[in-house]
């Protein structure tokens, strides 16, 4: 089924970043996601977020499709089926919330008074819902430096004692986090990571996003670090829209 | 312990369950869970000469009981798919490579590759209902069907089994002239589509796609009894198996193993379990002793 819903509010986030609000009654937990169908275009995985009561998406445009998203406003009509996939298995107690890239907005619908940001971007132009942390929480990590720290994700983890910390979540490109499963393996922590792989079906039949034969559409997208240590694929390779197999770099 | 072995298209299995074609069966890491799970077999996605990367989606549509897909049968092409073949083997069972082409002589040259692979079978895609040039556009020319069979079963040692479509006016024609191969493979989806009256567009990008789950079994059911009955030919029943009793009507319609595919969207790789130990139960309650005491038995 595909339902049709009507966004109430948009939001700039960023100069290429944007949040599209609408009002659902489904329930979506935290990590779970939508396929979000653009009629003429194509469709695309995306995560919802809660906030203020109402539900959102937010678009990262990168192609013709989320460049169409992005272009909406109020009033227009978005497209989905869902929601999809395991959620994080907790959602409360000290969180370290750990985004690269578009991954925070995978990671938003858990920030609360007990979480702390590690919001890592290639420059500051790209860095991601800073606001909805508590003043002080979120560690800003540029590639260029332009703001906060100068660096990669995992180079702002060093400074930390994770262990105050009740549940670490990560969530960006596959190689920072596999960078941050290398550095957190074996150390006792509850890690849960949320994966991104490219979805077609997004119902666990069409075999795209599979990660050592787990689907991340129905198996994840999250996975605990215990699963994740046993994953010959993870951080090495993934196959291709054909179904040819990638190495990673 | 209830006996479940079978002989289906010239291959002994330790069950009459296998994964179907198309259905997670691109990657081998996730082909090996799935026999690790309890599929007694796997099907590959069906293999072509070169590269493709399948449709824009949306590539399925959900409805109540029933997938319609149109991937357009994205594949890594035969030379890059031998290493997903290895990884799945190591599981220790059969590994079956589908393959698609529009002439017997690419069907031979696939068949050859997969042979070199390590295949225990191939299954001829001549069936999928949504690309143009291959699949039903090739499995609905009995001439062309039968060229392709007897071409492949002159010079290939494996098993070669024939995926055979819905979409034709007489199954009983096409199924003669594939009646050379092992075994025939019944069915694959019935050419469908779905359009969303708010976008006032079909849902899938490529307009038409096959129908899959358990809408189509009675369709499936019907085909292989027809052809048990016309043909009395090797069967391997496909088509919205969702239990043992989806299971054990096609046996009893014809079919000497079935294959499993739409069923994991609902219930995941738990679904080879499931309806093993429902056809154990059953048998034992029955008072069956084996899978080939109940193939046909229905057929009247």
């Amino acid at each position: 089924m595909i339902n049709r819903l009507k966004i109430i509010k948009k939001v700039r986030e960023t100069p290429t970043v944007f949040s599209l609000y609408f009002h659902w009654d489904a329930e979506v937990l935290p990590g779970q996601f939508v396929m979000v169908w653009v009629p003429g275009y194509s469709e695309v995985p995306m995560t919802v977020a809660s906030r203020e009561g109402e539900k959102c998406i937010t678009v990262k445009v990168y192609g013709k499709t989320t460049e169409r998203l992005g272009n909406m406003g109020e009033g227009e009509f978005l497209y989905l089926r869902g929601p999809y996939g395991k959620p994080f298995s907790s959602s409360r107690g000290k969180k370290l919330l750990i985004g690269g890239g578009s991954g925070m907005a995978s990671l938003r619908s858990l920030i609360d008074e007990d979480s702390t940001g590690i919001i890592a971007s290639k420059t500051s132009d790209e860095i991601l819902f800073e606001k909805d942390f508590k003043p002080g929480m979120a560690i800003c990590v540029t590639e260029d430096g332009s703001r906060g720290m100068k660096g990669l994700a995992p180079d702002a983890i060093n400074n930390l004692d994770l262990t105050q910390f009740d549940t670490i979540y990560v969530c960006g490109p596959e190689m920072m986090m596999k960078a941050i499963f290398d550095m957190l393996r074996g150390k006792e922590l509850n890690v849960e990571f949320s994966f991104e792989r490219s979805m077609k079906c997004g119902i666990g039949l069409c075999d795209s996003c599979s990660v050592d034969g787990f689907q991340v559409c129905r198996d994840g997208p999250t996975f605990h670090i215990k699963e994740v240590e046993n994953m010959a694929e993870f951080g090495k390779t993934r196959l291709a829209s054909s179904g040819k197999r990638i190495y990673m770099k | 312990m209830i006996d479940l072995r079978t002989k289906a298209g010239g291959i002994e299995l330790d069950t009459p369950l296998i994964l179907a074609s198309g259905i997670l069966d691109e990657n081998g890491y996730t082909m090996r869970r799935i026999l690790e799970a309890g599929a007694a077999a796997v099907v590959t996605k069906s293999i072509g000469v070169d590269e493709r990367n399948g449709y824009t989606s949306p590539v399925v549509f959900e409805g109540e009981n029933y997938i319609i897909n149109a991937m357009g049968l994205p594949n890594p092409g035969i030379e890059e798919y031998g290493g997903e073949i290895k990884i799945a083997e190591e599981a220790g069972k059969p590994v079956i490579g589908s393959i698609f082409a529009a002439d017997a002589p690419t069907f031979l040259k696939l068949a050859g590759e997969m042979v070199d692979y390590g295949v225990s079978a191939i299954e001829l895609n001549l069936s999928c209902p949504h690309v143009k040039g291959f699949g039903t556009e090739v499995g609905s020319d009995p001439t062309l069907v039968k060229d392709i069979v007897e071409t492949l079963k002159a010079s290939i040692d494996i098993p070669i089994w024939s995926k055979l479509s819905p979409n034709v006016t007489d199954i009983v024609e096409i199924g003669s002239a594939a009646s050379e191969s092992d075994a025939l493979v019944l069915i694959n989806t019935v050419r469908a589509m779905a359009i969303d009256i708010n976008a006032r567009m079909p849902v899938l990008t490529n307009v038409y796609g096959g129908l899959s789950g358990n809408a189509i079994k009675p369709v499936g059911l019907r085909l292989v009894y027809e052809i048990k009955k016309e043909l009395d030919c090797n069967i391997i029943g496909v088509g919205g198996i969702g239990n043992a009793s989806d299971a054990i009507e096609y046996i009893m319609a014809g079919a000497s193993a079935v294959q499993i595919g739409t069923a994991l969207w609902r219930k995941g790789r738990g679904i080879f379990d499931e309806i093993n130990q429902g056809i154990s139960g059953f048998m034992k309650d029955s008072g069956i002793g084996s899978i080939g005491e109940m193939i046909g038995v229905a057929v009247q």
